[in-house]
């Protein structure tokens, strides 16, 4: 095999496994502190991307300045569905950590109620932005970077990077982290844990409002488009290990490689499946991901 | 004295229970429903109402009773299909005895993959099942040929006319496909009646109240849950080569894809897990949604009725979490209460 082919495909395996990961941050947060499984997390991604369409396409914003409108919006979608529809259920269940099947099946709920409202809406059409100007490549050695692709892989590492430093030194994200460890002890202590639920689904869903703008310019947008970004986000977060920030990137890049290297020796389909069959070997033998606590 | 003993069956004068008189009346007057209308769209509605039922019960046979939530049902109800129809028109066999064979091959899958599985809790189960689900669906939407069996990837098998055949497994008329469901519900309605009585029913519903507690007890979970797992598979597969030799027609997604494994699951947890009526109460709720949608509405809303589906669905979880069954349960159970004390 072609060394350079072998890290063209590696090179554009990290900047489309940061992307992956920065779409799975949300669904690790959530699940870290509120010990749900998000199954709508798919279908969140796929709202910001038709609202970052439907800004382009109707206000003629371009796709990287819908983020002031796609990042807000989504914050606002998440806090209140957590406040809404999934806090009576956190309210009921006495004990300390939600049972979380039940959890999984409201999700799923949303899940289906969004991804068919979207069907309805915006019917099963293929639809893409398509902007009038080109960003530079630039070269790393001899291999050319998909401009679009390395300003998602950044913001990915950016967003991690940030998402850390402010769980660990602001006040809101001690709060946060003392809910993760122990709600009843954080309530005792005077942390509003239903407001911190609502603020830590709102971010987990405008993280992916961020992504939703940036992966817009150079992906397709259908409504089915999230169960394939959910399940891959499934695969990322327990590669990383679930609840872990770094474990997502570390995840979502080991992932992107994986398919990237391999899709040169087999077909896609063969590492579909491959990616699949790395989830379920995970999660029997190192349940906790690369980066997890056990 | 006022006291009733726990595990007291309300009886019928004759002396049967009152559930089984019930449920004998019930398909006894359902099976009396083709002989008295001529409509096959009405026929073809409840064909669906009760295939649904019957996938829905075979899921809730293991699901609803060890309390583990499956989404990867549907690659059973796959391989029950696929086989009977490829034995049909590779070796000229009866989908009779090819659905026994795909039934057989999917339970020795289920055990093959439940082994390992079974350890997982909660959601990291649920997500393994879709995760082996997804990948057979994959696999099979792009392989055209395995070994020289055509699967036809994605385009999938249109089973070969063979005119009114009981042999074959088609009629041209709607009405035998309607008993032989009808019959098919019934024997997965009384074979889970039996198991909820049985050792093994005893076993899973103490796995599923606290699993460290039956192991303390000496109950080992394994080969229960993997009994109930194989027979669940089992009957998931039949139900697959019952939907083929109906629509004469599969294809990865309609008959092996999430959203199978979903109704599945969705219409057992609506109408009440670890019942043997609710997975029927669920089909009965949520199938004439659908069908409506897609008669009625035709395809101009695709969708419509999965968002039905969603709202139903988040609506039992926060307000019904044993179900539409449980209401009900209460509601009979307080008239047969007040019929047992009248003197």
């Amino acid at each position: 095999m072609d060394p350079l082919i072998l890290s063209f495909a590696v090179v554009n395996g990290v900047l489309l496994g940061g992307i992956y990961g920065g779409v799975a941050l949300g669904l690790s947060l959530i699940f870290g502190v509120l010990r749900v499984v998000n199954f709508a997390h798919g279908s969140f991604l796929m709202l910001s991307l038709y609202i970052a369409f439907w800004c382009w396409s109707l206000l003629g914003l371009d796709p990287y300045l819908s983020v002031f409108v796609t990042v807000p919006a989504m914050f606002g979608l998440g806090y209140f569905v957590q406040s809404v529809i999934i806090s009576p259920l956190i309210r009921r269940e006495r004990a300390l950590v939600v049972e979380p099947l039940s959890a999984l099946l409201l999700t799923a709920g949303v899940f289906l109620v969004l991804d068919n409202l979207a069907l309805m809406a915006f019917g099963p059409n293929v639809r893409a932005v398509q902007v009038d100007y080109y960003l530079p490549s630039p070269m790393l050695g001899p291999i050319p970077l998909n401009p679009q692709r390395l300003i998602g892989a950044l913001a990915a590492v950016l967003v991690a990077l940030g998402l850390s430093w402010w769980l660990r030194h602001s006040h809101m994200g001690r709060a946060i982290r003392a809910t993760a460890q122990n709600r009843d002890a954080a309530a005792l202590s005077g942390i509003n844990v239903p407001f911190v639920y609502a603020v830590t689904f709102g971010i987990g869903c405008a993280v992916l409002g961020l992504f939703g703008s940036l992966i817009a310019p150079f992906m397709p947008i259908s409504p089915s488009i999230g169960v394939a970004f959910g399940i891959k986000s499934f695969i990322v977060v327990v590669l990383g290990g679930l609840g872990s920030i770094p474990g997502c990137i570390v995840g979502g890049m080991v992932i992107g490689v994986f398919e990237a290297v391999a899709s040169q020796h087999i077909t896609a389909t063969s590492a579909a499946i491959g990616s699949l069959g790395l989830f379920i070997l995970i999660l029997l033998v190192r349940p906790q991901g690369i980066m997890g606590r056990a | 004295m006022n006291t009733r003993t726990i595990t007291a069956t309300p009886r019928s004068a004759a002396g049967l229970p009152l559930g089984a008189l019930a449920a004998g009346l019930g398909f006894g007057c359902v099976a009396l429903v083709p002989l008295l209308v001529d409509d096959p769209f009405l026929i073809h509605s409840l064909i669906m109402v009760l295939f649904f039922a019957y996938m829905a019960s075979s899921w809730n046979f293991l699901c609803g009773y060890v309390g583990q939530l499956s989404l990867g049902h549907a690659m059973f109800s796959g391989v029950g299909g696929y086989v009977s129809v490829l034995m049909f028109t590779q070796l000229g066999l009866s989908p009779w005895i090819g659905m026994l064979f795909g039934g057989l091959l999917a339970a020795g899958l289920s055990v093959l993959i439940g082994y390992p599985t079974f350890r997982l809790k909660g959601p990291y189960f649920t997500l393994t099942t879709i995760a082996f689900a997804e990948i057979v669906r994959i696999w099979v939407e792009n392989t055209n040929d395995f070994i020289g069996v055509p699967l036809k990837g994605a385009e999938g098998l249109v089973v070969p006319a063979a005119g009114d055949s009981l042999w074959a497994f088609q009629f041209s008329s709607k009405t035998p496909y309607f008993y032989i469901i009808l019959a098919m519900l019934a024997l997965v309605m009384l074979a889970t009646r039996l198991m909820e009585r049985s050792k093994l029913g005893y076993c899973l519903k103490a796995v599923r109240g606290d699993r460290d507690a039956a192991e303390a007890l000496g109950i080992n979970p394994t080969p229960s849950t993997l009994a109930a797992l194989a027979i669940s598979a089992f009957m998931t597969a039949l139900g697959g080569s019952f939907y083929a030799q109906f629509f004469r027609y599969i294809n990865p997604e309609r008959n092996m894809g999430l959203e199978l494994s979903i109704d599945m699951a969705v219409m057992t947890i609506i109408g009440g897990q670890g019942t043997v009526a609710g997975p029927l109460l669920g089909a009965l709720i949520l199938t004439p949604i659908s069908e409506m949608a897609r008669s009625h509405l035709g395809g101009g809303l695709p969708g419509l009725h999965l968002v039905v589906y969603g709202l139903v669905l988040m609506a039992c979880v926060l307000y019904f979490p044993k179900g539409a069954i449980a209401p009900l349960g209460r509601l009979a159970k307080r008239l047969t209460d007040r019929r047992g004390s009248r003197p």
